[in-house]
Protein backbone atom coordinates (compact mmCIF):
# COMPACT_ATOMS: atom_id res chain seq x y z
CA UNK A 1 0.00 0.00 0.00
CA UNK A 2 2.56 2.42 1.12
CA UNK A 3 4.34 1.60 -2.81
CA UNK A 4 1.29 2.73 -4.34
CA UNK A 5 1.87 5.89 -3.34
CA UNK A 6 5.44 6.46 -4.19
CA UNK A 7 5.38 6.20 -8.04
CA UNK A 8 8.76 6.63 -8.77
CA UNK A 9 9.32 3.42 -6.43
CA UNK A 10 7.29 1.04 -7.59
CA UNK A 11 8.25 1.99 -11.55
CA UNK A 12 11.77 1.81 -10.78
CA UNK A 13 11.04 -1.65 -9.09
CA UNK A 14 8.72 -2.73 -11.85
CA UNK A 15 11.62 -2.12 -14.27
CA UNK A 16 14.43 -3.51 -12.53
CA UNK A 17 12.21 -6.72 -12.16
CA UNK A 18 11.46 -6.68 -15.45
CA UNK A 19 15.27 -6.56 -16.63
CA UNK A 20 16.24 -9.05 -13.98
CA UNK A 21 13.46 -11.61 -15.14
CA UNK A 22 14.77 -10.96 -18.62
CA UNK A 23 18.35 -10.99 -18.02
CA UNK A 24 17.89 -14.17 -16.08
CA UNK A 25 15.74 -15.40 -18.80
CA UNK A 26 17.81 -14.41 -21.85
CA UNK A 27 21.47 -14.95 -20.33
CA UNK A 28 23.78 -17.55 -19.25
CA UNK A 29 21.30 -19.39 -17.03
CA UNK A 30 18.72 -18.73 -19.40
CA UNK A 31 20.88 -20.84 -22.04
CA UNK A 32 20.84 -23.67 -19.50
CA UNK A 33 17.34 -24.16 -20.27
CA UNK A 34 17.26 -23.52 -23.52
CA UNK A 35 16.49 -20.05 -23.27
CA UNK A 36 19.16 -17.52 -23.54
CA UNK A 37 18.04 -15.49 -26.20
CA UNK A 38 20.04 -12.17 -25.32
CA UNK A 39 23.47 -14.53 -26.54
CA UNK A 40 25.58 -13.28 -24.05
CA UNK A 41 29.06 -14.44 -24.54
CA UNK A 42 31.69 -15.80 -21.99
CA UNK A 43 35.49 -14.15 -22.17
CA UNK A 44 37.99 -16.68 -22.50
CA UNK A 45 39.78 -15.37 -19.17
CA UNK A 46 44.15 -16.57 -18.60
CA UNK A 47 45.47 -15.60 -16.09
CA UNK A 48 49.23 -13.63 -18.83
CA UNK A 49 48.07 -10.13 -20.15
CA UNK A 50 47.23 -11.37 -23.31
CA UNK A 51 49.31 -9.15 -26.64
CA UNK A 52 47.54 -6.44 -28.40
CA UNK A 53 48.08 -7.93 -31.63
CA UNK A 54 49.14 -10.93 -33.29
CA UNK A 55 52.80 -9.20 -34.39
CA UNK A 56 54.91 -8.34 -32.40
CA UNK A 57 55.50 -4.78 -31.53
CA UNK A 58 58.19 -3.08 -31.47
CA UNK A 59 61.54 -5.50 -31.81
CA UNK A 60 59.94 -8.54 -31.04
CA UNK A 61 58.53 -7.38 -27.94
CA UNK A 62 54.71 -7.38 -27.45
CA UNK A 63 52.80 -4.59 -25.78
CA UNK A 64 50.10 -6.50 -23.84
CA UNK A 65 46.90 -5.35 -22.69
CA UNK A 66 47.74 -4.59 -19.17
CA UNK A 67 50.44 -2.13 -20.13
CA UNK A 68 47.99 -0.34 -21.57
CA UNK A 69 45.94 0.03 -19.04
CA UNK A 70 48.99 0.93 -16.75
CA UNK A 71 49.91 3.63 -19.33
CA UNK A 72 46.41 5.44 -19.07
CA UNK A 73 46.16 5.24 -15.53
CA UNK A 74 49.91 6.78 -15.44
CA UNK A 75 48.27 9.22 -18.05
CA UNK A 76 45.35 9.80 -16.03
CA UNK A 77 47.21 11.03 -12.72
CA UNK A 78 49.79 12.82 -14.70
CA UNK A 79 46.68 15.11 -15.73
CA UNK A 80 45.51 15.12 -12.51
CA UNK A 81 48.48 16.31 -11.02
CA UNK A 82 49.30 18.60 -13.07
CA UNK A 83 45.89 19.97 -12.93
CA UNK A 84 46.24 20.33 -9.36
CA UNK A 85 49.76 21.19 -8.71
CA UNK A 86 49.58 24.18 -12.30
CA UNK A 87 47.87 26.79 -9.75
CA UNK A 88 48.59 26.17 -6.08
CA UNK A 89 46.12 28.40 -3.79
CA UNK A 90 46.57 28.95 -0.24
CA UNK A 91 43.00 28.60 0.10
CA UNK A 92 42.70 25.02 -1.74
CA UNK A 93 39.88 23.84 -4.30
CA UNK A 94 39.07 21.05 -6.77
CA UNK A 95 41.78 18.56 -7.30
CA UNK A 96 44.67 20.33 -5.12
CA UNK A 97 42.23 20.04 -1.70
CA UNK A 98 41.72 16.45 -2.70
CA UNK A 99 45.65 15.53 -3.02
CA UNK A 100 45.75 17.71 -0.33
CA UNK A 101 43.26 15.51 1.93
CA UNK A 102 44.89 12.61 0.59
CA UNK A 103 48.39 13.78 1.42
CA UNK A 104 47.57 15.04 5.13
CA UNK A 105 45.90 11.23 5.64
CA UNK A 106 48.87 9.65 4.92
CA UNK A 107 51.15 12.13 6.53
CA UNK A 108 49.06 11.51 9.42
CA UNK A 109 48.63 8.03 9.53
CA UNK A 110 52.70 8.22 8.98
CA UNK A 111 53.19 9.85 11.67
CA UNK A 112 51.25 7.74 13.99
CA UNK A 113 53.12 4.37 12.65
CA UNK A 114 56.65 6.10 12.82
CA UNK A 115 56.86 9.48 13.60
CA UNK A 116 59.14 12.03 11.90
CA UNK A 117 60.88 9.35 10.39
CA UNK A 118 57.86 8.62 7.98
CA UNK A 119 58.12 11.98 6.14
CA UNK A 120 60.39 10.06 3.52
CA UNK A 121 57.75 7.26 2.87
CA UNK A 122 54.97 9.55 1.65
CA UNK A 123 55.55 10.19 -1.75
CA UNK A 124 56.16 5.89 -2.59
CA UNK A 125 53.14 5.64 -0.15
CA UNK A 126 50.90 7.77 -2.41
CA UNK A 127 51.63 7.12 -5.37
CA UNK A 128 51.03 3.53 -4.56
CA UNK A 129 47.89 4.60 -3.18
CA UNK A 130 47.08 6.41 -6.09
CA UNK A 131 47.80 4.29 -8.63
CA UNK A 132 46.22 0.91 -7.85
CA UNK A 133 43.15 3.34 -7.00
CA UNK A 134 42.52 4.75 -10.28
CA UNK A 135 43.99 1.55 -12.19
CA UNK A 136 41.44 -0.64 -10.19
CA UNK A 137 39.05 2.07 -10.90
CA UNK A 138 39.49 2.47 -14.70
CA UNK A 139 39.46 -1.74 -15.18
CA UNK A 140 35.90 -2.31 -14.64
CA UNK A 141 34.96 0.80 -16.99
CA UNK A 142 32.82 -0.49 -20.18
CA UNK A 143 35.03 -1.75 -22.92
CA UNK A 144 37.95 -3.53 -20.89
CA UNK A 145 37.94 -7.06 -21.46
CA UNK A 146 35.11 -7.03 -24.61
CA UNK A 147 36.90 -4.67 -26.87
CA UNK A 148 39.58 -6.53 -28.93
CA UNK A 149 41.67 -8.18 -31.48
CA UNK A 150 39.97 -11.57 -32.76
CA UNK A 151 42.75 -14.04 -32.48
CA UNK A 152 43.08 -16.52 -35.51
CA UNK A 153 42.09 -20.20 -34.60
CA UNK A 154 45.00 -21.51 -35.87
CA UNK A 155 47.15 -19.09 -33.36
CA UNK A 156 44.87 -20.01 -30.85
CA UNK A 157 45.55 -23.73 -31.34
CA UNK A 158 49.19 -23.22 -31.62
CA UNK A 159 49.02 -21.01 -28.10
CA UNK A 160 47.58 -23.87 -26.70
CA UNK A 161 49.50 -26.70 -28.23
CA UNK A 162 52.69 -24.26 -26.55
CA UNK A 163 50.94 -24.67 -23.19
CA UNK A 164 50.37 -28.81 -23.43
CA UNK A 165 46.55 -27.52 -23.22
CA UNK A 166 44.23 -30.29 -24.41
CA UNK A 167 42.14 -28.98 -27.91
CA UNK A 168 38.64 -29.92 -26.39
CA UNK A 169 38.93 -27.13 -23.98
CA UNK A 170 39.61 -24.43 -26.06
CA UNK A 171 37.01 -22.78 -26.76
CA UNK A 172 36.22 -20.77 -29.89
CA UNK A 173 33.76 -18.13 -29.89
CA UNK A 174 32.00 -17.72 -33.37
CA UNK A 175 31.65 -14.01 -34.10
CA UNK A 176 28.97 -12.70 -36.45
CA UNK A 177 30.77 -10.80 -39.12
CA UNK A 178 34.38 -10.59 -40.24
CA UNK A 179 37.00 -7.96 -39.42
CA UNK A 180 40.13 -8.17 -37.17
CA UNK A 181 38.38 -6.13 -34.43
CA UNK A 182 35.43 -7.76 -31.99
CA UNK A 183 33.56 -7.01 -29.78
CA UNK A 184 32.18 -9.26 -26.80
CA UNK A 185 28.24 -8.82 -26.43
CA UNK A 186 24.92 -9.66 -27.22
CA UNK A 187 24.40 -11.25 -30.27
CA UNK A 188 28.01 -10.68 -31.42
CA UNK A 189 28.60 -14.00 -30.63
CA UNK A 190 26.07 -17.17 -32.30
CA UNK A 191 27.85 -19.76 -30.77
CA UNK A 192 30.99 -20.94 -28.77
CA UNK A 193 32.91 -24.25 -30.28
CA UNK A 194 35.82 -25.89 -29.09
CA UNK A 195 38.88 -26.39 -31.16
CA UNK A 196 39.05 -30.07 -31.71
CA UNK A 197 35.87 -29.50 -33.34
CA UNK A 198 37.21 -26.91 -35.41
CA UNK A 199 40.17 -28.44 -35.98
CA UNK A 200 38.27 -31.72 -37.35
CA UNK A 201 36.22 -29.85 -39.53
CA UNK A 202 36.46 -26.13 -40.64
CA UNK A 203 33.24 -26.11 -42.29
CA UNK A 204 31.86 -25.75 -39.23
CA UNK A 205 31.82 -22.65 -39.73
CA UNK A 206 29.58 -20.71 -41.51
CA UNK A 207 29.93 -17.99 -44.22
CA UNK A 208 30.16 -14.70 -43.25
CA UNK A 209 31.05 -15.30 -39.53
CA UNK A 210 34.43 -16.30 -38.26
CA UNK A 211 35.55 -18.19 -35.43
CA UNK A 212 38.16 -17.26 -32.92
CA UNK A 213 39.23 -15.90 -29.18
CA UNK A 214 38.50 -12.41 -28.21
CA UNK A 215 42.25 -10.62 -27.11
CA UNK A 216 41.06 -7.32 -25.12
CA UNK A 217 42.44 -4.57 -25.69
CA UNK A 218 41.85 -3.33 -22.12
CA UNK A 219 42.76 -5.13 -19.32
CA UNK A 220 42.51 -3.91 -15.45
CA UNK A 221 46.49 -3.41 -14.93
CA UNK A 222 46.53 -5.25 -11.77
CA UNK A 223 45.33 -8.57 -13.44
CA UNK A 224 48.69 -8.95 -14.82
CA UNK A 225 51.18 -10.38 -11.83
CA UNK A 226 53.77 -8.18 -13.86
CA UNK A 227 52.29 -5.17 -12.35
CA UNK A 228 51.91 -6.19 -8.95
CA UNK A 229 55.16 -7.43 -8.60
CA UNK A 230 56.56 -4.56 -9.94
CA UNK A 231 55.14 -2.14 -6.89
CA UNK A 232 55.85 -4.90 -4.66
CA UNK A 233 59.21 -4.82 -5.73
CA UNK A 234 59.56 -0.95 -5.76
CA UNK A 235 58.19 -0.97 -2.98
CA UNK A 236 60.22 -3.32 -0.79
CA UNK A 237 63.31 -1.53 -2.57
CA UNK A 238 62.60 1.20 -0.96
CA UNK A 239 61.47 -0.06 2.26
CA UNK A 240 65.22 -1.61 2.79
CA UNK A 241 66.30 1.80 0.94
CA UNK A 242 65.01 3.85 3.52
CA UNK A 243 66.34 1.06 6.93
CA UNK A 244 69.69 1.47 5.24
CA UNK A 245 69.38 5.14 4.89
CA UNK A 246 68.01 5.51 8.60
CA UNK A 247 70.25 2.62 10.45
CA UNK A 248 73.46 2.52 8.59
CA UNK A 249 74.43 -0.93 6.61
CA UNK A 250 75.67 -3.18 9.32
CA UNK A 251 72.63 -2.44 11.64
CA UNK A 252 70.21 -2.85 9.34
CA UNK A 253 72.21 -6.47 7.53
CA UNK A 254 72.32 -8.00 10.83
CA UNK A 255 69.21 -8.19 11.26
CA UNK A 256 69.41 -10.75 8.48
CA UNK A 257 72.74 -12.26 9.03
CA UNK A 258 73.60 -12.50 12.73
CA UNK A 259 76.66 -14.42 13.83
CA UNK A 260 77.38 -12.28 17.11
CA UNK A 261 74.12 -13.66 19.36
CA UNK A 262 74.92 -17.39 18.47
CA UNK A 263 72.88 -19.94 16.45
CA UNK A 264 69.15 -19.50 17.45
CA UNK A 265 69.82 -15.73 16.38
CA UNK A 266 71.11 -16.75 13.04
CA UNK A 267 68.41 -18.86 12.39
CA UNK A 268 65.88 -15.57 13.24
CA UNK A 269 68.00 -13.93 10.93
CA UNK A 270 67.17 -16.37 7.85
CA UNK A 271 63.57 -16.31 9.00
CA UNK A 272 63.54 -12.79 8.57
CA UNK A 273 64.98 -13.23 5.15
CA UNK A 274 62.72 -15.29 4.04
CA UNK A 275 59.62 -14.01 5.50
CA UNK A 276 60.96 -10.66 3.35
CA UNK A 277 60.58 -12.80 0.19
CA UNK A 278 57.18 -13.80 1.55
CA UNK A 279 56.26 -10.23 1.95
CA UNK A 280 56.96 -9.56 -2.43
CA UNK A 281 55.07 -12.61 -2.91
CA UNK A 282 51.63 -11.62 -0.76
CA UNK A 283 52.30 -8.07 -1.66
CA UNK A 284 52.13 -9.63 -5.34
CA UNK A 285 49.64 -11.84 -4.92
CA UNK A 286 47.04 -10.23 -2.32
CA UNK A 287 46.18 -7.61 -4.68
CA UNK A 288 46.28 -9.66 -8.28
CA UNK A 289 44.22 -12.01 -6.96
CA UNK A 290 41.40 -9.57 -5.24
CA UNK A 291 41.41 -7.67 -8.74
CA UNK A 292 41.74 -10.63 -11.04
CA UNK A 293 38.96 -12.57 -8.92
CA UNK A 294 36.80 -9.44 -9.21
CA UNK A 295 37.24 -9.99 -13.24
CA UNK A 296 36.04 -13.01 -13.31
CA UNK A 297 33.19 -12.38 -10.92
CA UNK A 298 32.16 -9.80 -13.38
CA UNK A 299 32.73 -11.35 -16.14
CA UNK A 300 30.31 -14.55 -14.54
CA UNK A 301 27.47 -11.99 -13.41
CA UNK A 302 27.83 -10.64 -16.80
CA UNK A 303 27.27 -14.01 -18.25
CA UNK A 304 24.88 -15.66 -16.01
CA UNK A 305 22.55 -12.37 -15.50
CA UNK A 306 23.29 -9.70 -17.93
CA UNK A 307 21.99 -6.28 -18.10
CA UNK A 308 21.26 -6.06 -14.45
CA UNK A 309 23.19 -8.81 -12.63
CA UNK A 310 26.66 -6.43 -12.39
CA UNK A 311 24.98 -3.83 -11.11
CA UNK A 312 25.85 -4.45 -7.46
CA UNK A 313 29.11 -6.49 -8.20
CA UNK A 314 30.67 -3.24 -9.59
CA UNK A 315 29.72 -1.34 -6.34
CA UNK A 316 31.57 -4.17 -4.51
CA UNK A 317 34.43 -3.76 -7.53
CA UNK A 318 34.62 -0.03 -6.49
CA UNK A 319 35.57 -0.97 -2.70
CA UNK A 320 37.68 -3.67 -3.21
CA UNK A 321 39.25 -1.79 -5.61
CA UNK A 322 39.96 1.22 -3.09
CA UNK A 323 40.39 -1.12 -0.24
CA UNK A 324 43.32 -2.84 -2.09
CA UNK A 325 45.29 0.39 -2.69
CA UNK A 326 44.36 1.14 0.90
CA UNK A 327 45.85 -2.01 2.34
CA UNK A 328 49.16 -2.31 -0.21
CA UNK A 329 49.57 1.89 0.63
CA UNK A 330 49.29 0.84 4.13
CA UNK A 331 51.32 -2.40 4.40
CA UNK A 332 54.16 -0.69 2.54
CA UNK A 333 54.53 2.40 5.10
CA UNK A 334 53.98 -0.22 8.06
CA UNK A 335 56.59 -2.27 6.59
CA UNK A 336 58.91 0.51 6.00
CA UNK A 337 58.43 1.51 9.99
CA UNK A 338 59.06 -1.95 10.96
CA UNK A 339 62.46 -2.10 8.95
CA UNK A 340 63.63 1.52 9.98
CA UNK A 341 63.22 0.80 13.69
CA UNK A 342 66.62 -0.30 15.26
CA UNK A 343 67.34 -3.79 16.57
CA UNK A 344 66.75 -3.26 20.21
CA UNK A 345 63.78 -0.69 19.67
CA UNK A 346 61.25 -3.95 21.15
CA UNK B 1 56.57 -18.38 -14.00
CA UNK B 2 54.92 -18.30 -17.62
CA UNK B 3 51.29 -19.99 -16.59
CA UNK B 4 51.19 -17.09 -14.22
CA UNK B 5 51.94 -14.65 -17.32
CA UNK B 6 55.36 -13.60 -15.16
CA UNK B 7 57.69 -12.41 -18.07
CA UNK B 8 61.03 -10.27 -18.06
CA UNK B 9 59.74 -7.77 -20.20
CA UNK B 10 56.52 -6.92 -18.84
CA UNK B 11 58.14 -7.19 -15.34
CA UNK B 12 60.90 -4.24 -16.65
CA UNK B 13 58.07 -2.73 -18.71
CA UNK B 14 55.72 -2.09 -15.73
CA UNK B 15 58.83 -1.70 -12.96
CA UNK B 16 59.90 1.37 -15.19
CA UNK B 17 56.42 2.72 -15.85
CA UNK B 18 55.89 2.39 -12.10
CA UNK B 19 59.32 4.07 -10.94
CA UNK B 20 58.65 6.79 -13.94
CA UNK B 21 55.34 7.11 -12.17
CA UNK B 22 56.97 7.42 -8.44
CA UNK B 23 59.36 10.39 -9.87
CA UNK B 24 57.14 12.46 -11.91
CA UNK B 25 54.16 12.09 -9.46
CA UNK B 26 56.87 12.79 -6.31
CA UNK B 27 57.85 15.88 -8.60
CA UNK B 28 54.58 16.93 -9.53
CA UNK B 29 52.48 16.60 -7.18
CA UNK B 30 53.86 15.61 -3.71
CA UNK B 31 56.43 18.13 -3.52
CA UNK B 32 54.29 21.55 -4.58
CA UNK B 33 51.61 20.20 -2.60
CA UNK B 34 53.01 19.52 0.47
CA UNK B 35 55.26 22.68 0.38
CA UNK B 36 52.04 25.02 0.05
CA UNK B 37 50.77 22.71 2.88
CA UNK B 38 53.24 23.48 4.75
CA UNK B 39 53.49 26.94 4.28
CA UNK B 40 49.91 27.58 5.28
CA UNK B 41 50.69 25.71 8.31
CA UNK B 42 53.13 27.70 9.23
CA UNK B 43 51.32 31.33 8.29
CA UNK B 44 48.22 29.85 10.52
CA UNK B 45 50.46 29.20 12.81
CA UNK B 46 52.54 32.65 12.89
CA UNK B 47 49.62 34.60 12.42
CA UNK B 48 47.93 33.14 15.53
CA UNK B 49 51.16 33.86 17.56
CA UNK B 50 50.51 37.37 15.99
CA UNK B 51 47.66 37.59 17.10
CA UNK B 52 48.02 36.72 20.68
CA UNK B 53 51.06 38.90 21.09
CA UNK B 54 48.80 42.08 19.87
CA UNK B 55 46.28 40.77 22.16
CA UNK B 56 48.64 40.98 24.45
CA UNK B 57 50.42 44.52 23.64
CA UNK B 58 46.92 45.69 23.89
CA UNK B 59 45.66 44.36 27.44
CA UNK B 60 49.96 45.65 28.46
CA UNK B 61 48.88 49.20 26.88
CA UNK B 62 45.04 49.52 28.41
CA UNK B 63 46.94 49.15 31.48
CA UNK B 64 49.49 51.55 31.06
CA UNK B 65 46.31 53.92 29.90
CA UNK B 66 44.04 53.21 33.22
CA UNK B 67 47.61 53.96 35.02
CA UNK B 68 48.28 56.94 33.93
CA UNK B 69 44.73 57.81 33.88
CA UNK B 70 44.28 57.00 37.71
CA UNK B 71 47.72 58.96 38.06
CA UNK B 72 46.65 62.02 36.31
CA UNK B 73 43.18 61.68 38.02
CA UNK B 74 45.52 61.90 41.52
CA UNK B 75 47.35 64.99 40.29
CA UNK B 76 44.39 66.86 39.47
CA UNK B 77 42.68 65.91 43.16
CA UNK B 78 45.83 66.81 44.79
CA UNK B 79 46.12 70.29 42.50
CA UNK B 80 42.34 70.90 43.67
CA UNK B 81 43.41 70.58 47.26
CA UNK B 82 46.66 72.24 46.92
CA UNK B 83 44.35 75.47 45.48
CA UNK B 84 41.90 74.94 47.84
CA UNK B 85 44.36 75.10 50.77
CA UNK B 86 45.95 78.31 48.79
CA UNK B 87 42.69 80.33 48.28
CA UNK B 88 41.86 79.36 52.49
CA UNK B 89 45.19 80.88 53.59
CA UNK B 90 44.70 83.48 51.09
CA UNK B 91 40.87 84.03 52.86
CA UNK B 92 42.23 83.86 56.34
CA UNK B 93 44.74 86.59 55.43
CA UNK B 94 42.56 88.93 53.90
CA UNK B 95 40.14 88.38 56.67
CA UNK B 96 42.84 89.60 59.19
CA UNK B 97 44.23 91.92 57.22
CA UNK B 98 40.92 93.43 56.90
CA UNK B 99 39.74 92.81 60.81
CA UNK B 100 42.97 94.57 61.39
CA UNK B 101 42.22 97.92 58.96
CA UNK B 102 38.43 98.10 61.09
CA UNK B 103 40.08 97.50 64.23
CA UNK B 104 42.23 100.45 63.63
CA UNK B 105 39.69 102.61 61.60
CA UNK B 106 37.61 101.92 64.55
CA UNK B 107 40.27 102.55 67.41
CA UNK B 108 41.04 105.82 65.29
CA UNK B 109 37.50 106.48 65.25
CA UNK B 110 36.98 106.27 68.88
CA UNK B 111 40.26 108.76 69.15
CA UNK B 112 38.85 111.18 67.07
CA UNK B 113 35.60 111.29 69.17
CA UNK B 114 37.40 111.67 72.14
CA UNK B 115 39.32 114.70 71.25
CA UNK B 116 36.52 116.44 69.75
CA UNK B 117 34.44 115.52 72.67
CA UNK B 118 37.55 116.84 74.75
CA UNK B 119 37.70 119.78 72.70
CA UNK B 120 34.06 120.13 73.28
CA UNK B 121 34.20 120.33 76.88
CA UNK B 122 36.91 122.69 76.97
CA UNK B 123 34.72 125.07 74.89
CA UNK B 124 31.73 124.76 76.89
CA UNK B 125 33.71 125.05 80.16
CA UNK B 126 35.28 128.06 78.99
CA UNK B 127 32.07 129.41 77.68
CA UNK B 128 30.74 128.91 81.08
CA UNK B 129 33.23 130.32 82.80
CA UNK B 130 33.17 133.46 80.64
CA UNK B 131 29.49 133.48 81.15
CA UNK B 132 29.70 133.07 85.19
CA UNK B 133 32.15 135.92 85.43
CA UNK B 134 30.11 137.73 83.32
CA UNK B 135 26.92 136.89 85.12
CA UNK B 136 29.47 137.37 88.53
CA UNK B 137 30.67 140.62 87.06
CA UNK B 138 26.98 142.12 86.68
CA UNK B 139 26.03 140.74 90.33
CA UNK B 140 28.84 141.42 92.10
CA UNK B 141 30.18 144.63 90.54
CA UNK B 142 30.69 146.72 93.10
CA UNK B 143 31.14 144.93 96.09
CA UNK B 144 33.59 142.36 95.38
CA UNK B 145 37.44 143.38 94.28
CA UNK B 146 39.91 142.07 91.89
CA UNK B 147 41.33 139.53 94.53
CA UNK B 148 37.40 138.30 95.52
CA UNK B 149 36.78 138.14 92.41
CA UNK B 150 39.27 135.84 91.38
CA UNK B 151 39.13 133.44 93.88
CA UNK B 152 35.36 133.29 93.51
CA UNK B 153 36.24 132.29 89.66
CA UNK B 154 38.55 129.12 90.87
CA UNK B 155 36.22 127.67 93.29
CA UNK B 156 33.05 127.62 90.62
CA UNK B 157 36.10 126.16 88.48
CA UNK B 158 36.63 123.63 90.05
CA UNK B 159 33.00 123.03 91.39
CA UNK B 160 32.60 122.45 87.49
CA UNK B 161 35.57 120.08 87.03
CA UNK B 162 34.49 117.92 89.91
CA UNK B 163 30.46 118.19 87.76
CA UNK B 164 32.89 117.35 84.77
CA UNK B 165 34.24 114.47 86.70
CA UNK B 166 31.35 112.79 88.08
CA UNK B 167 29.29 112.67 84.69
Amino acid sequence: MKLLKKPKLLIAIIVFGSLFIVGLAGGGLGDAFGLGFLGAPLAALQLPAEPISSEPNIGGFHITNTMITTWITIGILLILGFVASRKIKEVPSGFQNLFEVIIEYFQKLGVGVSGKRSAQYIPLVLTIFLFILISNWIGILPGFGTIGWIEDPHLAIHHAEKKDKELSKVKLNIFNGSGNVGVLGFGSVSETVTAEEWEHDHSIVEDGKQAGILIPFLRSANTDINTTLAIALVAMFFVHFWALRTLGFFSHATKYINFKQGPIWFAVGILELISEVGRVISFTFRLFGNIFAGEVLLFAMAFLIPIIGIMPFLGLELFVGLIQAYVFSMLTLVFASVAGAAHDDH
Amino acid sequence: MDALGINLPGLVTQLVSFAILFAVLWMLLYKPISKAMGDRSKKIQDSLEAADKAREEVNSSKEAMEKQIAESRAEGQKMIANAKDIADKFKEEELAKAREEINAEKQRAEADIQRERDAAIDGLRREFASIVVDAAEKIVEKSIDKSQHTDLIDTVVKESAVLRKDK
